[in-house]
């Protein structure tokens, strides 16, 4: 498991997924601060005196109706309020709609180091992508020995002993046009209780190691359509070496998964041997597991159409 | 299962030379050999894993084996950490 540390600065600036659009305005000496609790919180009650449950160590929302109320307080009264708030650890504070705080606000806040933050965005647009970010920022996340494509759409993530091809498999469809996402290293987060995210080590961006050749960077190479940073993982396919006398599907009519973070994905085996060409069974693969997303089974089809014919045989006899 | 945990001198880190030395030698066990840094598990066997576990001087590592051979592959891995990846007889004259 990876450890969950999230600074506040993680989230300022274009993060790779959204824009939150927001700016620093204050409190810049707790910048670096962790963020521990995937939650937020709109603290109206709070400054209303109601300091039970004040969850002091999430993000607080400042949406209109707390500035409103911010701004119709008489200055004693004010000083009054943010006084006891910002007795409070606040872990930091966000205004939407681009409404700036008062200067008393930001003294307190510069004194207290606790971040100020501005943004354009409506309170209920700014809170859903915040929510998503923090989510997948605190998402479960593990690390596997694989390498991760993108074929035809579908996150294929191809696992396996090491040396049994994964990586020249990986070649070959980025050849065809696939995308490559990660090789060897594999991060795999569950960001939702169904989605599992892919993506690989900030390090290793696009690298991958090809034995005889050292490693080499497939965006390098191949260009940048060659490459994609994050995909949700749809299938996995297991390489193997072939054993000989070991029974392998070869209907497809039973649908096979592997568990990882607790989702099951769908998966099948393929036993590799040598002049076996293995990407175009996994571009195949791909491209059933489309068809099955919509509903098409072509092996339970073909047994119904099949059982259908015998029926009929039957009843003619 | 054998396990030692050892910290990582010099200026460099394990870039990708030592990365390399790091696998050569544990390619050389049948067993399963594991880097653990900071909670992240890294197969030692593999040049990308190992790379990706960025690794700087002072990094604490754990060194785990599993299987035939463990005690050989941790012994010589740690050996060759706490040697700064150098021939053992060169770092010897150097001290």
């Amino acid at each position: 498991m990876a450890n969950n540390r999230v600074q506040l600065k993680d989230f300022l600036g274009d993060t790779g997924i959204i824009d939150l659009q927001i700016r620093l305005v204050a409190g810049s000496t707790g910048i670096t601060r962790e963020i521990h609790v995937g939650d937020i919180n709109r603290p109206g009650l709070t400054l209303a005196g109601f300091y039970d449950f004040f969850a002091y160590d999430r993000i607080q929302i400042f949406g209109l109706g707390e500035t409103a109320y911010l701004h119709q307080l008489s200055e004693p009264e004010k000083k009054e309020v943010l006084e006891k708030f910002f007795s409070y650890d606040v872990l930091c504070c966000i205004f939407t709609h681009n409404e700036e705080p008062d200067s008393l606000f930001m003294e307190y806040a510069d004194a207290k180091g606790v971040p100020i933050f501005i943004t354009k965005k409506d309170t209920t647009k700014f809170t859903s992508s915040l929510v998503y970010l923090l989510n997948e920022a605190f998402a479960p996340s593990v690390t596997l020995h694989g390498t991760f494509v993108d074929v035809y759409g579908i996150g294929v993530l191809l696992m396996g002993k090491s040396g049994v091809g994964k990586s020249e498999c990986a070649l070959e469809l980025v050849e065809r046009g696939h995308r490559f996402i990660a090789d060897d290293v594999v991060i795999l987060k569950r960001i939702d209780e169904s989605i599992l995210m892919g993506s690989g080590a900030p390090m290793l961006k696009h690298h991958m190691e090809i034995r005889g050749l050292g490693i080499i960077n497939v965006k390098d190479i191949f260009g940048i359509r060659s490459v994609r940073d994050r995909k949700r993982v749809e299938l996995v396919v297991i390489l193997e070496e072939w054993e000989q006398g070991k029974e392998y599907d070869r209907l497809g009519l039973e649908d096979q998964t592997h568990a990882i973070l607790d989702i099951d994905v769908p998966s099948i085996m393929v036993p590799v041997r040598p002049g076996r060409n293995i990407p175009i069974i996994v571009e195949t693969a791909a491209l059933n597991q489309r068809l099955k997303k919509q509903g098409i089974f072509t092996a339970r089809e073909l047994d119904r159409n099949i059982r259908e014919s015998l029926k009929r045989e039957n009843k003619e006899e | 299962m054998i396990e030692r945990d050892v910290i990582v001198k010099g200026d460099a880190g394990v870039h990708a030379r030592p990365a390399m030395m790091l696998v050569k030698e544990a390619m050389k066990y049948p067993c399963q050999v594991m880097l653990i840094k900071d909670d992240v598990e890294a197969d030692c066997k593999s040049i990308m894993s190992v790379l990706g576990l960025a690794i700087v001087s002072g990094s604490r590592l754990i060194i785990r084996a599993d299987g035939e051979g463990d005690a050989q592959a941790v012994n010589s891995i740690v050996s060759m950490i706490e040697h700064n990846f150098k021939p053992h007889e060169e770092s010897a004259e150097k001290n």
